[in-house]
Formats: structure tokens, sequence, C-alpha cells
């Protein structure tokens, strides 16, 4: 792959969105602005993101970004549209380790994953990283001693 | 209401009493990474049927235990835990089942009793474990130790479906766990006559199929 993702963000006019990335092969940071086409305060933000991602003239750009981050940056688009501000909608995305997500919506779910999905890619180890081991095994039963505090307070079963 | 269980037209779980096929079912919170880890341990062959009236995932997977090819299916939740409850149907026929939480929220970590409450109900005696995920986000949980299911005896695993850390031992563990029990039901019984005290299940039989005949006499509701 001949480009890689270094940040992505939106641009409200025209709705676009924004890919840093380095192209591979010249050693160069280049910046691309992708407009979103055909998306508008009612549209699914799910769809245009996968519509994006598997865009033949972007898909290539696109391959390191996820599509949950795709469908981040497609719903602050949106709230803008719908007349959101951008701290409101910034906000909707931070994670309270105390919330409980069984709770959320289809909509406000994929917000808190996409927040998440950061941290995942950031971490993610992808099967062409020369160091890709598939079955990585860790023992960590010499190093748990620790009793863990979520086990207080206990109830049955704990 | 549970008299259905099975009973979703483009599944026909009888395959499941085949012997080369075992069912096994994924159980936990929101957003704790169940599909995440799925996608870890299938890699390529990563291909979800999407069943989205059920709000069901279901990944297909070709093992190989002992000198035996066993079809594997994983039945992942596609937001149908949001009603705190599963349909019958989930549990049905599974031959084990894989419990997640997410390492970074306490809340996850405490339904997992929910959970495995509800998995008793349908399933008294099919292997089960937990799953600490996301343990790339601080390494540092891995020196606590997390007590729940150790008074049942589950294997505990850390792992990260970032990182990939113990995902694929987990999910070779628990599919060779899924064909010995389906071979051997019986091995069980001690841990059966175990749970039953916990969970008080009346009407338990020898008949490995009645337990499943049995609790779809009762209401799962009332426990």
């Amino acid at each position: 792959m001949s480009f890689e993702a270094k940040r992505c963000g939106v641009q409200f006019s025209p709705p676009s969105i924004v890919l840093i990335y380095e192209h591979k092969e010249t050693k160069t940071i280049r910046k691309r602005i992708i407009p979103v086409r055909n998306f508008s305060k009612y549209s699914d933000y799910s769809m245009a993101a996968e519509r994006l991602k598997n865009h033949p003239r972007h898909r290539d750009y696109l391959e390191g970004v996820s599509q949950s981050q795709l469908e981040k940056l497609h719903i602050i688009l949106r709230d803008h549209m719908q007349g959101f501000s951008l701290e409101r909608s910034l906000a909707s995305f931070n994670l309270d380790p105390d919330e409980d997500l069984n709770k959320l919506d289809d909509e406000e779910l994929a917000r808190k994953k996409g927040q998440m999905d950061e941290l995942f890619e950031k971490n993610r180890r992808h099967k062409d990283d020369p160091d890709f081991v598939y079955d990585l095994e860790m023992d960590f039963s010499k190093t748990t001693q620790e009793k863990c505090s979520w086990d207080e307070e206990s109830d049955d079963g704990f | 209401m549970a008299g259905d269980a099975g009973s979703i037209p483009e599944l026909d779980q009888k395959k499941y009493d085949a012997d080369e096929q075992v069912k096994i079912i994924c159980l936990g919170d929101s957003a704790v990474g169940k599909s995440k880890l799925m996608e870890r341990f299938l890699m390529d062959e990563y291909r979800p049927q999407q069943l989205s009236t059920y709000a069901l995932t279901l990944y297909k997977h070709t093992a190989t235990v002992g000198n035996k090819t066993v079809a594997v299916d994983f039945w992942d939740t596609a937001g149908q835990e949001r009603f705190q409850s599963m349909h019958p149907s989930y549990y049905h026929k599974a031959h084990a089942c894989i419990m997640v939480f997410d390492v970074q929220r306490k809340i996850t970590y405490k339904n997992l009793a929910n959970w495995y409450k509800e998995l008793r109900e349908y399933r008294p005696e099919v292997p089960c474990c937990v799953v600490a995920n996301k343990i790339d986000a601080d390494l540092k949980v891995t020196q606590r130790s997390f007590n729940f299911g150790k008074k049942q005896g589950l294997p505990f695993y850390f792992v990260s479906a970032a990182d990939g850390t113990n995902v694929v031992k987990m999910f070779r563990e628990m599919i060779k766990r899924a064909v010995d029990y389906k071979q051997n039901p019986g091995d069980f019984m001690d841990e059966v006559m175990q749970e039953l005290e916990n969970f008080d299940l009346e009407k338990k039989e020898d008949n490995s199929e009645a337990d499943e005949d049995g609790l779809k006499a009762e209401s799962p509701d009332l426990v």
C-alpha cells in the first residue's frame, strides 16, 4: 500500500472529509479533500461511510481509516447540518466508563464505538505488519496477584 | 415465549445435533468487543452472515480438533444484548459460551453475573469462559485478579482483539471444550450437580436433552 493515513477530519463547507496521508513512495505528506455528496441531515451515516470506504477513487487512500471512524466523521457532518454546535457534537462521543451502553440506541452507540475504535486502531496489529503473530500468547497467570477492586461490594457470583 | 426455541426459519438448528457441528455463543454487553474478537480470530475467513431481523450475526469456521474436522458456528449478538436478555433460540443447542467484558468498563464486568445466570437457565452444563478484553488499553489490569467465575471454575483469559494477545488460544481452547462436551456431556455431570444447587433447577433428568425440554416448560422470567 502506497498511502498511509495519518489524520482525518471534516470540513463543513462544502461538506467534505479531509485526509492527511503520507505517500509512501515519495515520503511526502499530502492532504486530500473528499467531498461528501448526496448526504443530507436525513441521510444514513453508516451507509454513507461504507459508500465512501468502497469508493473506487478514494478507497486506496482510506484503507487505513476504519469504517467506524468514517461513520463518526459523517455523524459530525450531519450534526452540523441539523444545526448542532461542534462542541455538542464532539461531546456526544465522549466515553463515560460508568455508562451502561446497553441502553443506547444504534446511533448513540455508534458514537461511542467510533470513539473506542480510535484506541483500537492505534493499538491494532495488522496481518501485513512484519512482526505480526497470528497466535500471540502471553501468560499472565504469574503476574496476577492484586485483588481487583471491582470484586468488592460482592454479590453472588463475585 | 420460550416454547419456540430454535424456530428461526433461516436457521435449521437440528444440524447442531450432527457430530461434526458445534455451536458456540458469545455473550456480553454492547461494545465490549465481541465482534472484534471474532474478526481477529477468523482473519481472512471472516465472513459474517447478518440476520438483522433477529439481531444476530453468524460466523462459520472450520476447525481441526485431534484428527477430526469440525464445522463451528459462532453466534454473536448484533445489538440483541440491549434487551438485557437473549432470545431462547440463541442458547438452544449451544455447546460452549464465551463471555466477554471490557477491562475499561466496570459495568460490563458486573453485568457478567446477569449473562451467566441467563446462560445457566438454558444451558446448565455447557463449558463457559470469561474473557477480559482490551488489555492493550492498559496492561496493568493483567496484574489484577478478576474473581467472577472462579467459584464456578470458569477459565479466564486476558485478551486484546487489537494486538491479538491470547485471542487464538482462547478460541481454540473453547472449540476443543465444545467438541469434548458434545462427545461426552456426561463428563460434566459433577459440574451440573453443582450448578443445580446454585440455580435450583428442578426436573433435571439424566438424559442430556432433558435439560432443554425441562427448561422450555418453565418460564425463564421467573428466576
